[in-house]
Order: structure tokens, then sequence, then C-alpha cells
């Protein structure tokens, strides 16, 4: 599903670089649940942006479903986004001016899917993250927990092939970590969805199927 | 599959993706607008409904100036056609037959004939000759009937009463040159302060040496200071004065439709009056041309200077909006909202402000101020000013306010959306 090769990114100038990724190879399959952890600064984040078509690599390939991103346009990378991945960001970030149903529709309107169609799958997805009943709270009327739900029905409701969360759990208590982590298990063993997942929880490599450490940009062969 | 058919099939693929850019855009904008705070978005639509009212006010009013002061020229100096005599000649001859064919022309509302002359004006308040004021003034004379179909100083007594035909030795003199009432000219007028009353008499003196003392009978307020500058005596009073009959020294002509002068011109030339001199109105009004060049340039500074306060408005608002919501806008790039359609919300709302704003300018200038002055016009030296709102002026108000706003919203909106996604995530 996703596979690269020598990845790196580098930020900064020329002369003072910051070397974030430096030359990193994984392979994820489809239907896995993955962990990207490390230390802060290790580079899990900006893998995961990589990954996600959030960012350009300076080097190296990266295939997502047979295509090589490298390719793409920019406009092919946002079609590519909306169609095939998925976020769930630290940062909920759901527009306040509207509702979990609405905020969930979004992604729908934008691939041109009727206002009826829309309405039904979007209440799918609210229900899928146990949020039927608040399909028309604005995000204020909602705790953080559920705001997160709504940012991760959002996320799923067009059925992407690969769900990214960078560490989806950073601004909750632990009751709504776990619920999201659960929700997280269970889209991934009942619907097979893939997802991979920057998490700095140390515990919350019991959760998943398989851990990408990393340290210093480079892959860590030594964290089990 | 032809390539033809494929070209074809991209095209609706791509006006159906656009279609759909613009309805997720639209939603967006409804959204942001209908769901804001209540008092920032009635506040948003009162400063926008202000600056198109300062605009548009700023407009009618200079309209209704330059109106005020075309108005005056044709009711108290030109009307909307003066005949004059032909070239080197003192006047125009049998006027009688030449106003009654005018007066058949179709749409043609009246015509006075008038004798215009310098004369010098003595006024002696004591008849001692000790305080003997002396003056030099046109003196032009009138046919108060057929006056009244072409001019306004019939309306325009402040004091005593109109001239009638009979009239011989009475006079009916400008507020300027009798002073007192509210003259601009009080020092040079022959009554000062207090002005010339009703029934006092002041000698003139005409060109060929003749003196003549007259009564006053009225005094008029025309607020055209060209014309309070003057005196009228009767037709008759004025022929034995000059020694002359049937004669003048112009024609003026109204007609109904003030458009379409050199129609009329054309068919005055076709019943015979082809060596006078025939012009419309327009061609006496060099000053007003330049007080309303003036007034145009004070017009468009000032609606510009409205416009940029629009525009500043808008860029503030939408940027305000813009920057508390770049995370938001981060994530919108991220699930895979293109620029363009965030920037065409922002354009949306900024449209939806500058439309509101319009229209509500536009209501309070239809239906608070316009009825207003309408009741109470503004008392200005030149006259009495009403607002003259021009569809023309509203237009094109209306749609430089869209334009400036829409400028105004792109700006903060390109500049933010534009912005990589990890950038807007992180509040960079």
């Amino acid at each position: 599903m996703i596979k690269t090769e020598k990845l790196t990114r580098t930020y900064g100038t020329e002369e003072l670089p910051v070397l974030a990724l430096r030359g990193v190879s994984i392979h994820i399959k489809k239907g896995e649940f993955v962990g990207i952890m490390g230390r802060s600064g290790s580079g899990k984040s900006t893998l995961l942006h990589q990954l996600g078509l959030l960012d350009t690599p300076t080097s190296g390939k990266l295939i997502i479903d047979k295509k090589n991103t490298k390719e793409f346009s920019n406009k092919e990378k946002s079609l590519f986004r909306l169609k095939n991945l998925g976020y769930v960001f630290q940062e909920y970030a759901l527009l306040p001016e509207l509702t979990s149903i609405e905020a969930v529709s979004l992604p729908l309107m934008m691939i041109g899917l009727n206002s009826n169609e829309c309405k039904i799958r979007a209440t799918q997805a609210l229900e899928a993250v146990e949020l039927g009943d608040r399909l028309n709270h604005l995000s204020y009327e909602l705790s953080g927990g559920e705001q997160q739900r709504v940012a991760i029905a959002r996320a799923i409701v067009n059925t992407p092939k690969i769900l990214f969360a960078d560490e989806p759990c950073a601004n909750l208590d632990s009751e709504s970590s776990d619920v999201i982590i659960n929700l997280f298990k269970k889209l991934n063993k009942k619907l097979g969805q893939t997802i991979v997942m920057v998490s700095h929880e140390p515990e919350d490599k019991n959760e998943v199927d398989r851990v990408i450490w990393l340290k210093d940009g480079l892959l860590d062969n030594q964290q089990k | 599959m032809t390539k033809d058919k494929k070209g074809f099939l991209q095209k609706i693929q791509s006006a159906q993706t656009t279609l759909n850019d613009l309805k997720v855009a639209t939603f967006l904008a409804i959204k942001q607008v209908t769901r804001s705070n209540k008092w920032s978005l009635f506040l948003t639509i009162s400063i926008m409904s202000l600056v198109f009212l300062n605009i548009a006010f700023i407009a009618a009013l200079m309209s209704g100036m330059v109106e005020t002061m075309n108005s005056q020229a044709i009711d108290t100096q030109f009307s909307h056609i003066k005949i004059e005599p032909p070239e080197n000649e003192m006047f125009i001859k049998n006027v009688k037959s030449l106003k009654n064919k005018i007066n058949h022309l179709n749409g043609v509302i009246g015509s006075t004939a008038h004798y215009k002359t310098y004369t010098q004006f003595t006024y002696d308040k004591r008849k001692d000759g000790q305080d003997t004021k002396i003056g030099s003034w046109i003196v032009s004379s009138m046919s108060p009937e057929e006056e009244k179909k072409v001019s306004i100083f019939h309306n325009s007594i402040l004091a005593g009463e109109y001239l009638n035909k009979n009239d011989r030795d009475k006079i009916l003199l400008g507020k300027d040159i009798s002073g007192g009432y509210t003259s601009n000219f009080i020092h040079e007028s022959l009554g000062g302060s207090s002005g010339l009353k009703i029934g006092e008499k002041i000698t003139i003196t005409y060109p060929n040496g003749i003196k003549r003392e007259y009564t006053i009978k009225g005094i008029f307020d025309t607020k055209n200071l060209f014309a309070d500058a003057g005196a009228f005596v009767t037709e008759k009073e004025m022929e034995d004065m000059l020694q002359v009959s049937n004669q003048a020294t112009e024609i003026l002509v109204k007609t109904k439709n003030i458009n379409n002068t050199a129609k009329y011109i054309q068919d005055f030339r076709s019943i015979g009056i082809t060596k006078e001199k025939i012009n419309p109105w327009t061609e006496y009004t060099g000053i007003i041309t330049d007080i309303t060049e003036s007034m145009l340039m004070i017009k468009i500074l000032l609606t510009g200077i409205g416009l940029f306060v629009s525009g500043i408005t808008i860029f503030i608002i939408i940027f305000i909006g813009v920057i508390n919501k770049r995370k938001e806008i981060g994530i919108l790039k991220a699930i895979g909202m293109e620029k363009h359609t965030i920037v065409i919300s922002y354009l949306l709302q900024a449209l939806f402000y500058a439309l509101l704003g319009i229209g509500g300018g536009l209501f309070i200038l239809y239906f608070i101020l316009s009825p207003y002055f309408a009741i109470h016009p503004l008392d200005f030296p030149i006259g009495l000013v009403y607002l003259e709102i021009l569809t023309k002026d509203v237009i094109i108000n209306s749609i430089a306010l869209i334009v400036a706003s829409i400028i105004s919203g792109f700006i903060p909106a390109w500049g933010v959306s534009k912005k990589s996604i990890l950038d807007l995530i992180w509040g960079v």
C-alpha cells in the first residue's frame, strides 16, 4: 500500500540544513495498523506528512497504492488526498460555523455527491464514531474527545484507502484517548482500514499491529 | 473513443468540477456568514452601508447642486434656447411675428422677448442730493404674462408685487440691487444693509440720456447671482425709453424636451429665423461647466476615499477571518480542498457584505434621506439644493464598491490560502 525508498526531508537553508528525515525506507501493507514512534524530534511527524502527501520529500521515492507520487501535480495531489487519504490531526480544527454533520459532509460535497447522499453517509460516519446523537451540534458544543471523533468521521467518510493520524490523542484526557484508540482498532479490525498513526505515548505500541521506530530521522531497528 | 469526444468529455468534467467547487465555496460562505456573531455581522453591514451612503450621498448632493445651478440658469437667464440679433445688429426685428411663429411650433412651451440695456441707477434717500447712491446695472424689459411661461421671477418675489403689463413707471428690482434681505452684495447695492423699500423711488438714466423716475413695485430673489443683479420694467415702458418698437435684444424659448434643443433650433431656422444667432442654454453656462467639472473632481476624490475605507474594512474583516481560521484552512486543504475554492468562499463573503451594504445604503438614501431633503432642502448661497440621485451614479458606485470589496477580500484570502498545508496547521 505504501512504500518508501531512501526518503529524505531537509528543512532550513543551504548553510544551516535541518535533516529531518535521512533516508527512510519502509513498507506498509494494506489493512495494517502501524504506529510511528520515537522521541521528540526523531522525524515521526515529518515522515507522516510525507506519507500523507502534506509535504514534498527532498529526495527518495514514495509509492502509494502503486502510484509514484513524485509525478503528481499539486492539483492531482489534492484530488488524490481527497479520494484516497484521510487525516486526523492533534488539532481537530473543525470550522466553528459547521455542525458535526456539515463538517463531515464537506469532503463528500467536494467529490460532488448530492446533499441527500452527503447527509446519509455523514450520518453513518458519525454513527460509526458513536456521535449519532450529536449530528446538529456545533463544534463548541462538543467536548474535546467528541470533536476529535467528528474529525475522525470526517477523515473516514470518503472511505479512504489509508487513514493518517498525527498524535490524535495528544490533547485528550486518558478516557477520551482510550475511546479514540479503540475506535481506530475497531475501524482496522472490522473494516480493514489501513491506519498509520504517530504517537509519543509508549503504551500505544501495544495497540498497533506494528511500530516503525525512528531516531534522528532514521529507522531505529534497536527498538522493540 | 475519438480524440474530439474525449476532449469534449474532459471539458464537461472540468465544468462539473468548477460548478462543484463553486457549490462548496458557496456552502462555506453561507455558513460562515449566517453562523457568525450576529452583532459583528450587523456592525459589518452597517459600516458598509454607511460607506456606500457616504459615496452615494456626496454624489447625489453634487448632482443636486449642479442641477440647481442649471435650473437657475434656465429659469432666470437663458431658458432652453436663446435667440440673439444677427451679427453687427443691435436688435432682433419683427419680434411679435417671430414669437407668434415660435409659440405655434410643436413642443414649445412659451417664449419671451427682452430688451436689455446698461443703465445708471440713482437713489437719493433724503431727496436732498446729499446722500445719493449711484450704480450701474442691466435693466431688462418683460411682458409679465409671457414671462411667467419662461422664467420664475413671478415666483421669486421677496417683497411687493410682480409687474403687470400696464405698469409704466414701476420697476422690479433684484435683491442685489436693492440691498437688505439676503443680498450677497450689500455694499455695492443701493439700499445697503437695510435695503430699499417697496414704494421708494429711484432714477434710471438710459444710454440715450433719458432719465426716468421709477417706483419700486417688487423685489425678487432667485438665488442666482447673475439674475438678482438685474431689474425689470414692462416692455412698453422700455420701448418708450429706447424709442424702438417690435424689436428685442433676445428671445428666450422654453421647450418641452430639454435634451432635444438641436431639433427645435432646426425648426426655428425652418420658419425663417435664419440670420439670428440661436443657441441652446448650455452654450452660455461656461462658469457652471467649470464648477461642474470641479465638483466632479471632488466627487471622484471623495468616492475614492470612500472606496478605500470600504476596501480596508473588508480587508480587515476577511483578514481577521482567515487568520483566525488558519488551522481550519490547513485541514480543509489537507483533506483535498483546493486553494481557489477557499478563496472563492471568502470572495463570496466579501460580495455578500458589499451587496448588503449597498442595499442598506440605498434604503437609507431613497427612503430616509431623499424624502427628508425633499421637504427640507439644503439652503446654499446658490439656491435650494435637493438630493439628485442619478441611476448612473448609483450603478457606478455599486459596481465600484463591489469591485473594491472583492479585491480587498481576495488579498488576505489568497495570501493565507496559498501557504503550505503544514504552515497553516502549525500556524506559521
